[in-house]
């Protein structure tokens, strides 16, 4: 029995011995650009192999971890792969040169200050957080009503319920370039008038939120419409029995009964009016003046911090400050986010 | 011991799916290494080349180039068009990053080189280097860039219209005589079948580059000796301007907005701008030459509806007595560095000659940079290019070496507000652009 541990136990670290082997000489023939083809088929053995060699390891009290770990290796590597180790990566560029092509020297700080220092990346901030704000009361609010709306008792529900959501299936770039012939042309020629309000940065502003309403308002609609068909009926009828009008009834019953409903909508309208970049890009591509924005005329009235940050890197040319504000960007990010969970979720409790 | 058997059929599925990934994964980043070896057993040689293009508006010519390559070589050529407002220096930077670079690529200028600085082959050993003014040279003296056609920036003008209206091209000196010829087409408008005099778009969103690259090229570059370089480095220096040159300038963008359609000042496209003009509804229009190119293809009925008319070019001449217009290589082909390099090379030197040069003047309407090509091009400016370049009355043009992104992200929207009368007047329009482009420099 002893013996047969001890042969499992070579067995096992051999083949992981072995298995590293082949992992490291795939990932060297990569490094050194050789152009042999066989290499991917050597990683993904090696990679197998130790596992293999792993589960085969002889220890009864830690062979429950072992299995556990297997089991979730793919996925955090894939979650290392493409978010952990780019987030790393990107806060180191942000401290360096980077031009998306070669680095050529660590610069400390300075990309942070300059991006401070820069009138326009704190104007695409404001107006950032003021269509956040905008977005999420007003998609909400439409979302709901027509959500109320379609679980009435008026004819053709799914109708409409699919017409409000079709917007939400077509891509953002494309709905922005299909807004902006409306804007540029058929607007201009229905009001007579020759420049579109994309010209204008105030107008054009309420122009993306109209537009980024219409697309993700039916999406909202279908998530109220699933909390509202799921508040039990006996709730309804009882408060129907106790008198209780229509209004009664959705801001005492409907309404806080799908608080949590509430928290979700709330929660996806502001990260994803935060993250706006493909309506932004492909109605007003950020364009838009602002005549004095501290001291300065600022070229992109209608720029939002995402385009900014892309604009930064690909347009600007300078990649590193334009990861010193992503580095932000996130920073924000998180930030809202965990407090408008903590802040939904006491509230839920209360309830 | 059933668990166990369970288990460990779980963990083999769940390895496949890792195999399966790791092996899509591999056939992919070996996909783009080697489509050589993918096309050739397509094509029979065993030779492919990409080259992304950077203008979109002689795709299909340049397919139709690489076809004959292929027929005469075996060698596959895949065109990949970009341009219209696309960033192609940003989806190159992804293509690098991605491991996915082509062979070959459009560069535009100073600003593009630099970021491929050490990647690009030299060339100075072609055949075509000695055949040709243009090339592209960089600091130490390499050929990296190949020219593959001369461009003109100027104020186009429907030759037909303007004899109709009794207007001599030749009279259009300076800003003067700029306005009494508007004058005298506007009052004839109607009798002429014109919409408006000049068709100027202001639109930033997509058409920044038309105000911001190369009318303000005009500012940088009209009227000057092809070797002086005055105000670009002026500009290059912390983005200054003259404020005195910049003012007659302005005075002209004024002009432009008061005489322009104004259906597309504000909120046009390209494809109106050019539509309309090769519809015979403009007397002039602020694009370059390579208008032809789309008025000939893209508008043709239009164009043929609208009788073929002559084309010319007049300086923007903002200042007394300047008659030149900008010309030059707008953009240049670079041979990145990797195993086909020496392929691209030979592409490139085909391309220059007698059976390149015929699709690529004959073809695609190009104005040819190589010195012993015969072919004149169809193109309605190849002429009009030609007869300026003889009578050496040509600027040339340096906004492409302007800091990147200083149309798109800066001057655009002022010519924008400038148009949509946000900005009320030249003065101010003036100073604007300055505290603009110098915020730009400075950032």
């Amino acid at each position: 029995m002893k013996a047969n541990t001890v042969a499992s136990k070579a067995l096992s670290i051999a083949v992981m011995a072995a298995s590293l082997i082949l992992l490291f000489a795939a990932l060297a023939l990569d490094f050194t650009g050789s152009g042999f083809k066989g290499r991917g088929a050597l990683l993904v053995v090696g990679m197998i192999g130790f596992f293999v060699g792993l589960y085969l390891f002889p220890t009864p009290k830690n062979h429950r971890k072992i299995v556990y770990i297997i089991f979730l290796f793919p996925l955090l590597f894939t979650f290392a792969v493409t978010v952990i180790i780019p987030l790393v990566l990107g806060i180191g560029y942000s401290f360096t040169d980077w031009t998306g092509v070669a680095i050529t020297k660590n610069v400390g700080l300075a990309n942070y200050s300059t991006m401070f220092h820069d009138p326009a990346f704190l104007y695409s901030i404001l107006i950032t957080f003021i269509f956040v704000v905008l977005n999420m009361v007003l998609i909400n609010l439409v979302g709901f009503l027509l959500a109320l709306l379609c679980t009435s008792a008026i004819k053709a529900t799914g109708f409409f319920r699919a017409a409000y959501f079709l917007p939400n299936l077509i891509g953002g770039i494309v709905l922005g370039y299909i807004w902006q012939f409306v804007f540029n042309n058929v607007l201009t020629k229905m009001t007579n008038t020759s420049a579109s309000i994309l010209s204008q940065s105030k107008p054009a502003l309420i122009a993306i939120v109209v537009v980024y309403l219409w697309q993700y308002g039916g999406y909202i609609m279908l998530i109220y419409i699933t909390g509202l068909t799921q508040i039990p009926g006996d709730v309804l009828e009882a408060a129907a029995i106790d008198g209780a009008n229509a209004r009664q009834t959705l801001f005492q019953i409907k309404i806080p009964m799908i608080a949590s409903t509430i928290t979700i909508c709330t929660f996806l309208t502001l990260t994803s009016a935060f993250k706006q970049f493909d309506v932004n890009m492909s109605l007003t591509n950020g364009a838009g003046s602002v005549p004095n924005f501290m001291g300065s005329y600022l070229s992109n009235g209608t720029q939002m911090l995402a385009l900014n940050i892309y604009n930064t890197a690909i347009a600007k040319n300078s990649y590193a400050v334009g990861q010193a504000k992503a580095v932000l960007f996130f920073i924000i990010l998180a930030v809202v986010s965990l407090i408008q969970v903590r802040v939904s979720n006491s509230k839920e409790v209360e309830l | 011991m059933k668990k166990q058997v369970l288990a460990l059929a779980l963990a083999g599925v769940m390895a496949a799916g890792l195999a399966g990934c790791g092996g899509s994964s591999t056939s992919s980043t070996a996909a783009s290494g080697s489509t050589k070896e993918a096309s050739s057993t397509a094509g029979g040689s065993g030779k492919s080349l990409r080259l992304v293009n950077g203008k979109i508006e002689v795709d299909a010519q340049l397919k139709e180039l690489a076809a004959k390559y292929k027929e005469e070589t075996g060698v596959d050529v895949q065109i990949e068009s970009m341009g219209g407002g696309v960033d192609i220096q940003g989806t190159l930077k992804g293509y690098y990053q991605a491991d996915n670079m082509p062979d070959i690529f459009v560069n535009g200028g100073a600003t593009d080189f630099a970021n491929w600085e050490g990647k690009l082959a030299d060339m100075s050993d072609q055949a075509w280097v000695k055949d040709t003014d243009a090339a592209y040279t960089d600091a130490d003296g390499k050929v990296i860039g190949f020219p593959y056609t001369t461009e003109a920036i100027g104020l186009a003008y429907n030759a037909d219209v303007l004899e109709k209206a009794g207007v001599d091209p030749k009279s259009i000196t300076g800003p003067d005589s700029m306005k009494k010829a508007f004058e005298t087409i506007d009052a004839k408008k109607d009798e002429l079948g014109l919409t408006a005099v000049i068709g100027y778009c202001a639109e930033a969103t997509n058409l920044y580059w038309s105000t911001g690259n190369h009318l303000f090229g005009v500012y940088e570059d009209g009227g000057l000796k092809r070797d002086d370089s005055t105000y670009y480095d002026m500009l290059s220096k912390d983005g200054s301007i003259d404020k005195d040159r910049f003012g007659k300038f302005a005075d002209m963008v004024a002009l432009f907005n008061q005489y322009s359609d104004p259906a597309i000042l504000v909120s046009g496209t390209y494809d109106q701008q050019i539509l309309n003009f090769a519809s015979g509804k403009y007397a002039f229009v602020t694009q370059g030459s390579w208008i032809g190119a789309t008025m000939t293809s893209d508008d043709k009925e239009a164009y043929d509806a609208a009788g073929d008319f002559k084309v010319g070019m007049v300086p923007y001449a903002f200042e007394e007595g300047q008659d030149t217009i900008l010309t030059n290589s707008p953009s240049w082909w670079a041979v990145f560095q990797n195993d086909n390099t020496e392929e691209a090379k030979k592409f490139l030197q085909w391309c220059s000659e007698d059976k390149g040069q015929d699709i690529l003047v004959n073809k695609a309407g190009f104005v040819s940079p190589f010195k012993s090509c015969t072919y004149v091009a169809s193109d309605p400016f190849a002429q009009t290019i030609t007869d300026y370049t003889k009578a050496e009355k040509t600027s040339s043009w340096h906004w492409l070496g302007n800091k990147e992104g200083l149309a798109q992200n800066a001057l655009g929207v002022v010519f924008q507000d400038f148009a949509a009368g946000n900005i009320p007047d030249a003065e101010t329009f003036a100073s604007t652009i300055e505290q603009v482009s110098k915020q730009y420099y400075a950032s």
